[in-house]
């Protein structure tokens, strides 16, 4: 299947709108390029995720969607891959920075929970904060109970903070990982399916609290689950075969996609 | 493989289809009672009323099973959507054909004062809006939606002058005043089942091109209170 010549166009038509309307670009992606050996897995990328919003990214498993996401903040190169092209970070490159200084202004949550089994549920929020060398007691003690509370975790555990943060459900788990993305104080914060592995009530936790972080941070979300990117999201992008095919407002998206390839795959009508 | 989805839906728009094309058959059969100032066919009328009402239920029982069990998107979401809207309007059609009726079994033997106005006319128009707009749906059919609104216009033209004509005929003839206000009424629901054509050829552009248009004009310069910054 091949992308139609005027996707690029549309796509910039799209950012130019976003642009305009947010007036504040905090991740911007040109002409990406990503590889696994010799094999393209991201081809010519071009993409402005706006401050303070959530960006959904949807596609068939293998189109590219983690990547993406992987390669915003360094990771790819981590499990061996190679970039071309650029991702700017509030106007910085990305790849010219050191990569621990981008991934603690551009957090992770990761689809399968994954609690420090040996801390407790306080020393896992402040685990990076410690591991930096902080080691003011009462300001740690501050922000475990501030990150509890921006993760919706604060009133389930406030009275057993020293128990093993493995010890409390998956969904709660969960919360306890993105508490510790954001101890750290991001700017952005990447989900890679981040409610997959969950139920539906931990799910709709996950959910409204992307809508609570949202005031505060950059999120973008990769997700399988076509409906949970139109309630969470404010853009989505559309991945195949490692190319963009659309990029627009989740409501527009879902109620009148630009492209037939982005309205077959949502409408489950694929291939 | 065709999925349990796609088959629910082909089951709505063939339930839609036979809904329309018995309310179609409802409004034409109307006027031709009115045509000939006759009422030959009220218990027809009145008795498959009946089915379109069912037809109405069985539709919005299937677009809630469709709404609830898939959460359809894009063109699917908007055919769902857009059949809720129309089969409310095709239901009200359906009503307004046995109102025609009921309003011509009260004036019988009245032929001439209906030739005297321009209620044929009038009934004409509303007639090929209704099936006009019925074939737009039912075709997806943008180009003879939009020819729908037009004449609109013209049939309000119609209710207002027909008004008149009556009105004039009751002062020249008190006692034509009771069939008189009868047929005052049969041009008000004409023009009714004009507006419900109307609605329904809006609805076609959704469907098809997404485009809300219905009260586009009037709420140009109107944000509802509290409203005014929300998508700034």
């Amino acid at each position: 299947m091949t992308v139609e010549i005027d996707t690029q166009s549309m796509i910039e038509t799209n950012v130019r709108h976003y642009a305009e309307e947010v007036n504040n670009i905090k991740i911007s992606v040109k002409n990406l390029e990503a590889y696994f050996g010799k094999n393209k897995v991201l081809k010519n990328i071009n993409l402005d995720i706006p401050e303070k919003k959530v960006i959904a990214i949807i596609g068939p498993s293998g189109c590219g969607k983690s990547t993406f996401l992987r390669c915003i903040n360094r990771m790819h190169e981590v499990v061996g891959g190679k970039i071309t092209g650029s991702i700017t970070l509030d106007g910085e490159n990305v790849m010219d920075t050191d990569p621990v200084l981008i991934r603690k202004k551009i957090g992770m949550v990761f689809q399968k929970p994954n609690p420090f089994p040996t801390m407790s549920i306080a020393n896992n929020v402040v685990a990076g904060l410690k591991l930096n060398g902080f080691r003011n007691r009462k300001k740690l003690k501050e922000i475990v109970e501030k990150s509890l509370k921006q993760a919706a975790l604060w009133d389930e555990v406030k009275d057993h903070l020293n128990d093993s943060g493995a010890n409390i459900s998956g969904g709660q788990q969960q919360r306890l990982c993105i508490a510790r993305t954001i101890a750290v104080n991001p700017e952005v914060i990447l989900m890679d399916e981040p409610a997959s592995a969950l139920d539906p009530i931990s799910t709709t936790k996950i959910e409204e609290l992307i809508f609570e972080l949202k005031k505060d941070y950059t999120i973008v979300i990769v997700t399988h689950n076509m409906q949970q990117a139109a309630r969470v999201s404010d853009y989505t992008a559309f991945f195949y075969m490692g190319e963009l095919v659309e990029y627009s407002e989740t409501k527009k998206m879902f109620v009148a996609p630009g492209k037939k390839q982005t309205e077959d795959y949502i409408t489950g009508r694929f291939g | 493989m065709e999925r349990h989805f796609e088959k629910e839906l082909d089951e709505l728009k063939t339930t839609i289809n036979k809904m329309a094309s018995i309310v179609d058959e409802q409004v034409e059969n109307s006027f031709k009672d009115m045509e000939h100032a006759e009422v030959r066919l009220f218990k027809d009328i009145k008795h498959r009323d009946r089915e379109v009402d069912a037809y109405d239920n069985l539709i919005m029982a299937q677009c809630e099973s469709l709404l609830a069990l898939y959460q359809p998107v894009a063109s699917d979401l908007r055919y769902i959507l857009t059949a809720i809207k129309i089969d409310s309007q095709l239901e009200r059609c359906g009503d307004i054909a046995v109102n025609i009726v009921q309003r011509i079994k009260k004036t019988d033997n009245f032929r001439d004062i209906i030739t005297q106005t321009d209620l044929p006319e009038m009934a004409k128009i509303a007639r090929e809006m209704v099936k006009d707009a019925i074939t737009s749906f039912i075709n997806s059919d943008v180009e003879i939606a939009k020819t729908i609104w037009k004449k609109d216009d013209i049939v309000d033209d119609y209710n207002k002058k027909i008004f008149k004509q009556l009105v004039e005929m009751i002062q020249a003839n008190p006692t034509l005043a009771e069939v008189c206000s009868h047929l005052i009424v049969l041009a008000r629901q004409i023009e009714r089942l004009a507006d419900h054509a109307t609605n329904i050829s809006e609805d076609v552009i959704f469907l098809v091109d997404a485009e809300i248009i219905a009260h586009k004009k009037k709420l140009s310069n109107y944000q509802l209170p509290g409203e005014e910054n929300a998508h700034s």
